[in-house]
């Protein structure tokens, strides 16, 4: 056990320096001067320019670039921005958008998850009947939408028709709070368009994965096993197959970590979330590439470090695995 | 001569083999029948469509009517026929992208698994990373280095798409060197491009066909969600595009439902389409699928 969590933690270190590499020359590929994408622009005093051109040695060989960006990242410096006019990277990204984000998706990818397992099970049970056939198609459809068609589907519905939920932001803009309830029950109002639409484009994902993952349970001797000692089937189902079928479940979830940064960022972008995907989305328009090279940088650490976690997890709940 | 007109035959059989057992599948067909209807569109958009994609036809934002049946957009194009036509985008960008996924991760996956080694490890790590790394927010850094275009939108994907391929293929080819038939071929003194070509590509095929078609989901998506986010080609507009124009119009906010739901739509049941058909590929082609 002890060597495997080692030679997993070296892989992680491995994958995080390739994207610190790649995430250092991804930036300096664009045509033209290599300088103007950290500092030349517009937006940034010459004063500001000169101190940045000295603090990523812009005037020196690539290698020292290198070093230098080394450098500033192990002391948590990513730069500054340039539609926020030198407000360092740092504090744009590890506020309260960084907060928003994780709610969001926090919420939303536990919500699919329980619904997920639960209804996979069930389905993967009742295979082939009209429940199962119905969740299937359903699945498949939410599956095949884009995110943000079903967002702009969501607002169209149930905030002009309706009118059940607000259009955009995360909060009333203008709104003065008299205490922390109100403000809670306004922020969480503003949330159910872009929760309702990341659950719903993930929980599909996780229902065929969980029903695919039961159905191959099924097939084991243990199954039989268990059947044959004639233990009802409410035991069956959920004491061994679906305790085996979580198994992959566990993977996946490190994964989704990875994916929900995507379905965030288009959710964000068609909601105005006040979040990180809405942050992306807006640096790309703005050409905004410290910020964009910041979330590349924070956002590689946060989907390493899951995937670590999951392979410790697995290590843990299969003890069938010894690598 | 003669032992290439066998292999005709031997790849015809099983083609027709695959044929029959593909067209038990209910779900294959219909998915079969989406997708050819989509490629019948685009390819008589001129004929189907009434009006020019960019032909100002009437005035702007009006609602469906005989002329208009899904409205004109912001400066009175018809949108039934910019839908019409984006079905030529949509298709052509998710096919030539997924295709180009495949190409890059199969030659990754080929050269990796038969070399093996420190090649091998390298490579390994890359994919480790491109898979780990969130794909959409990683498209659209390198779509805002790059620039907008239709071009660099299938680089992107490619770029980003290519590792599901790459992981597969190397784990099939390294199974398959070390069976007897390739160290046959070796024995004889084929070079390694000739084994490769001709003796492991022959017998990776299949799951990469399988897995193939989940690519052109994902580069159908990934195309739909980079146009919507503003890097397409306004000179020639796919059902992103006009997604992108109907949020620019303020389509939801003011229930333009007509601008909206259609190309959403199509873009749905085109995914759908391609993943019936990768799903009855796979039960097809997928050994372990079978057993159940």
């Amino acid at each position: 056990m002890r060597d495997y969590l080692i030679k997993r933690a070296v892989s992680a270190l491995v994958t995080l320096g390739l994207a610190i590499v790649l995430n250092f020359f991804l930036f300096r590929i664009m045509p033209g001067d290599p300088t103007r994408t950290v500092t030349g622009d517009f937006r940034i005093t010459p004063e500001v320019r000169r101190a940045l051109v000295h603090q990523f040695g812009l005037d020196q060989p690539l290698w020292v670039q290198f070093v230098l960006y080394l450098q500033n990242l192990a002391t948590g410096n990513l730069g500054v921005s340039f539609q926020y006019r030198g407000t360092p990277v740092v504090a744009i990204i590890f506020g309260k958008r960084l907060l928003n984000t994780f709610v969001l998706m926090g919420s939303s990818i536990s919500v699919a998850l329980i619904i997920g397992i639960t209804i996979g099970t069930i389905v993967a049970w009742k295979r082939e009947s009209k429940f199962d056939v119905s969740v299937v198609v359903f699945s498949l459809m939410t599956y095949s939408m884009p995110v943000f068609w079903l967002g702009m589907m969501i607002i169209l519905i149930f905030g002009y028709y309706l009118a059940a939920i607000p259009i955009a932001g995360t909060i009333t803009v203008g709104l003065t709070y008299s205490n922390w309830f109100q403000y809670a029950a306004d922020y969480l109002y503003h949330m159910i368009g872009p929760f309702v639409t990341l659950t719903l484009s993930f929980v599909g994902f996780y229902l065929i994965i969980m029903r695919d993952s039961i159905l191959d349970v099924f097939t084991e001797d243990y199954m039989l096993t268990a059947k044959a000692k004639g233990l009802s089937d409410r035991k069956i189902l959920f004491r061994h197959a679906m305790r085996n079928a979580l198994l992959p479940m566990v993977s996946l979830i490190a994964v989704e970590v990875t994916y929900l940064f995507g379905g965030a960022t288009m959710t964000e972008t068609v909601f105005s979330w006040y979040g990180i995907g809405r942050l992306i989305y807006e640096a790309v328009v703005m050409a905004d590439y410290p910020i964009l090279q910041g979330i590349f940088f924070v956002m590689s650490i946060l989907v390493i470090a899951a995937n670590f976690c999951a392979d410790v997890a697995y290590a843990f709940l299969d003890p069938r695995i010894r690598y | 001569m003669e032992v290439k007109e066998d292999r005709f035959w031997l790849y015809r059989r099983k083609l027709g083999d695959f044929w029959r057992l593909y067209r038990r599948s209910r779900l294959g067909v219909i998915g079969l029948i989406i997708v050819l209807s989509f490629v019948i569109v685009a390819v008589a958009a001129p004929w189907i469509a009434p009006f020019e994609p960019f032909y100002f036809a009437g005035d702007p934002l009006m609602k469906p009517s005989s002329t208009f049946p899904f409205g004109t957009d912001q400066v009175g194009r018809d949108i039934f026929s910019r839908v019409i036509y984006g079905t030529r985008v949509s298709l052509l960008v998710g096919l030539i992208a997924s295709a180009m996924t495949i190409g890059l991760g199969s030659a990754i996956g080929l050269v990796s698994g038969y070399l093996g080694g420190w090649v091998d490890n390298g490579l390994m790590r890359i994919t480790d990373l491109f898979i780990i790394l969130p794909a959409l927010p990683l498209m659209l850094i390198m779509a805002s280095i790059l620039g907008k275009g239709i071009m660099n939108i299938i680089i992107v994907i490619t770029v980003v798409g290519w590792t599901a391929t790459a992981r597969m293929v190397r784990s099939q080819t390294m199974s398959l060197k070390e069976r007897p038939f390739i160290e046959a071929s070796r024995a004889i003194g084929s070079t390694d491009l000739h084994t490769i070509v001709r003796h492991i590509v022959p017998n990776v095929f299949p799951l990469v066909f399988a897995n193939g078609m989940i690519a052109v989901v994902d580069a159908i998506l990934s195309e739909a969600g980079l146009s919507f986010l503003g890097f397409g080609d306004p000179s020639s507009p796919s059902w992103g595009m006009v997604l992108h124009y109907a949020d620019a119009a303020g389509s939801t906010v003011n229930g333009y439902w007509w601008y909206i739901v259609p190309p959403g739509i199509c873009i749905m049941l085109l995914v759908m389409g391609f993943a019936f058909i990768s799903y009855s590929t796979d039960q097809i082609l997928n050994p372990r699928l079978r057993r159940r």
